[in-house]
């Protein structure tokens, strides 16, 4: 299991390698503006093909670039709760905890306020990200990012459960 | 080593140029700026700030005979400054562009210039001297996207646009009363202003920095995927040569001589190319020994955030992580986005050139020792 997520993330930082390239490049449809063309869609020709990677039915990974900006989107857990019923606990945590870290997207700068339709949670990375920071450090970021996640929530779960048992055998202790 | 000097000099440059004499250097620190410096014996002192733009400047361009600079911004202006005493005194350029300006060039003649603009057209502009106000005359409706880059010809008529629309076009840009009938070339007869001489298809995507050889035979331009494109007699029947890369797509292009040419780009290394005497133009090395970068343990700015709110258990956690990505790079530390010409031989070839880049470097590379090494 370990190695096939190390493979994901491989793919994810070569494919993120090839994808940052980005510069600065203002509207072309409206005056004066410069806005990352990802989120726009107007021009297509600005646009590139967008790259998923998928490592099972639950997880995958959506980029798409832009002359100006790349949008990574990721899908974390599966929601269809008949396929995987032990995991409702581990969906409830993602959700709430994902929606943490999105409502302080400031903190992070590259986090995105709301992810994409279908998925748990987005990144916006424009020309300004990169002209601020290095590029392989916010490749970095990101990679640990996603492979961070897994084990935040994999830990959540645990606590919860012990938990769960620790507050279960004190409440029936008084029926000894 | 290949890099001759580095300096420092901002957080980001978006674009630079060099006084005739090559004593002063003008560029962009990435806002409404254009900062001009000069070295003194020992080092780089600031003597000017021009600050008349109120965005981002895109392109800056220092004539070589006339001491003018002209300034293009994405505020959609241009200006030309010239140097009065010690003060550089603007004059404002109406370019008739409503998008912003991306790229601009003097013609070798230096009495025209052209603007690429995100209005997908490009500007040629002229001084008339009896209403003492520089002239613009636009192309329209030949581009259909963005005017990335340009490139004038020798000849002073032929401009040579690339677009994000991919597409590599020339342009005879003949204005009455400013170039001579006889100063254009003898194959094309009677090119009107606008009219279009060629036009290459070759990209998938996008392309920038395009750039005619010094005899003006041959034009080069790189393609966003990684390709970069020779094209030989492009008037009259254009031969093209496609080069595809292993690294990271280039941004600009240099031909330092006919038969060779340095990229820029992404990959923040400049590459060499060459042409073998058949003409076949092959990949020789990078221009910059690539050292091995022992690979930093310490965390990024965003690790740290990412850091503060996990709690700081997270940071030790990596050691069975991905390996992280190396670094790029010597001399510069991000992409390079404009590439200059300085020095020039005896026969024409030149011995020197800057590159900058986001990093806000300035590098002069030298030639001089690199000939015999790509031989």
């Amino acid at each position: 299991m370990a190695n096939t997520l190390r493979l994901y993330l491989t793919c994810i930082r070569n494919t993120l390698e090839a994808a940052m390239c980005l510069q600065n490049f203002p509207c072309q449809e409206v005056e004066r503006h410069n806005k990352p063309e990802v989120e726009l869609k107007t021009s297509l020709e600005l646009l590139l093909n967008p790259v998923l990677i998928c490592r099972n039915e639950a997880e995958k990974c959506l980029i798409e670039t832009s002359i100006n900006s790349i949008r990574i989107s990721m899908k974390v857990t599966i929601c269809h709760l008949e396929v995987k019923q032990a995991d409702e606990l581990e969906n409830i945590l993602a959700k709430k905890f994902l929606r943490f870290l999105s409502m302080r997207a400031e903190a992070f700068q590259v986090l995105r306020r709301k992810p994409v339709q279908g998925y748990d949670i987005s990144f916006l990375i424009t020309n300004y990200h990169c002209e601020d920071m290095h590029k392989h450090k916010l490749i970095d970021f990101i990679v640990q990012f996603m492979e961070d996640i897994d084990k935040e929530i994999s830990e959540l779960k645990l606590s919860v459960n012990t938990r769960g048992r620790l507050v279960a055998t004190e409440f029936l202790k008084q029926f000894i | 080593m290949a890099a001759v000097a580095i300096h420092q000099f901002a957080e980001c440059i978006t674009c630079h140029a060099w006084s005739p004499d090559q004593s002063m250097i003008a560029f962009c620190p990435n806002n409404n700026e254009v900062h001009i410096y000069k070295f003194f014996t020992d080092k780089w002192e600031k003597l000017h700030v021009l600050s008349k733009h109120d965005q981002i400047v895109s392109g800056i361009d220092w004539s070589r005979s006339s001491n003018k600079i002209v300034t293009v911004s994405h505020d959609r202006n241009s200006y030309v400054w010239t140097q009065e005493g010690s003060d550089w005194v603007p004059t404002l350029v109406i370019l008739k562009l409503n998008r912003a300006a991306l790229c601009v060039q003097w013609s070798p003649k230096e009495n025209k210039f052209a603007v690429g603009s995100g209005a997908k057209s490009v500007c040629i502009c002229y001084y008339e001297q009896e209403n003492n106000w520089w002239i613009s005359k636009v192309i329209r409706k030949r581009h259909e996207s963005s005017v990335t880059s340009l490139a004038w010809h020798p000849n002073n008529i032929y401009l040579a646009t690339t677009s994000t629309d991919g597409k590599c076009r020339v342009f005879s840009t003949f204005i009455k009363g400013v170039d001579k009938r006889g100063s254009q070339s003898s194959t094309s007869t009677d090119p009107k202003f606008g009219e279009q001489i060629a036009q290459l298809d070759l990209s998938s995507t996008w392309v920038f920095g395009v750039r005619w050889s010094a005899s003006g035979k041959t034009l080069a331009y790189a393609g966003h995927n990684s390709m970069i494109y020779f094209v030989d007699e492009v008037e009259s029947a254009p031969a093209a040569q496609n080069l595809a890369l292993r690294d990271l797509p280039l941004r600009d292009v240099l031909f330092v001589s006919e038969r060779t040419v340095i990229g820029v780009g992404f990959d923040c290394n400049p590459m060499i190319f060459a042409a073998d005497e058949t003409g076949l133009w092959s990949f020789v090395r990078f221009f910059d020994e690539r050292k091995a970068t022992p690979s930093t343990s310490k965390a990024s700015q965003l690790s740290e955030a990412l850091g503060k709110l996990y709690g700081q258990s997270k940071q030790g956690t990596s050691s069975d992580s991905v390996e992280p990505s190396k670094p790029r790079g010597g001399a510069h530390e991000n992409c390079i986005t404009c590439i200059v010409p300085l020095t020039k031989g005896r026969d024409g070839t030149i011995k020197r050139f800057s590159t900058s880049g986001l990093d806000g470097k300035i590098v002069v590379w030298d030639l001089e020792n690199h000939f015999t090494i790509a031989k």
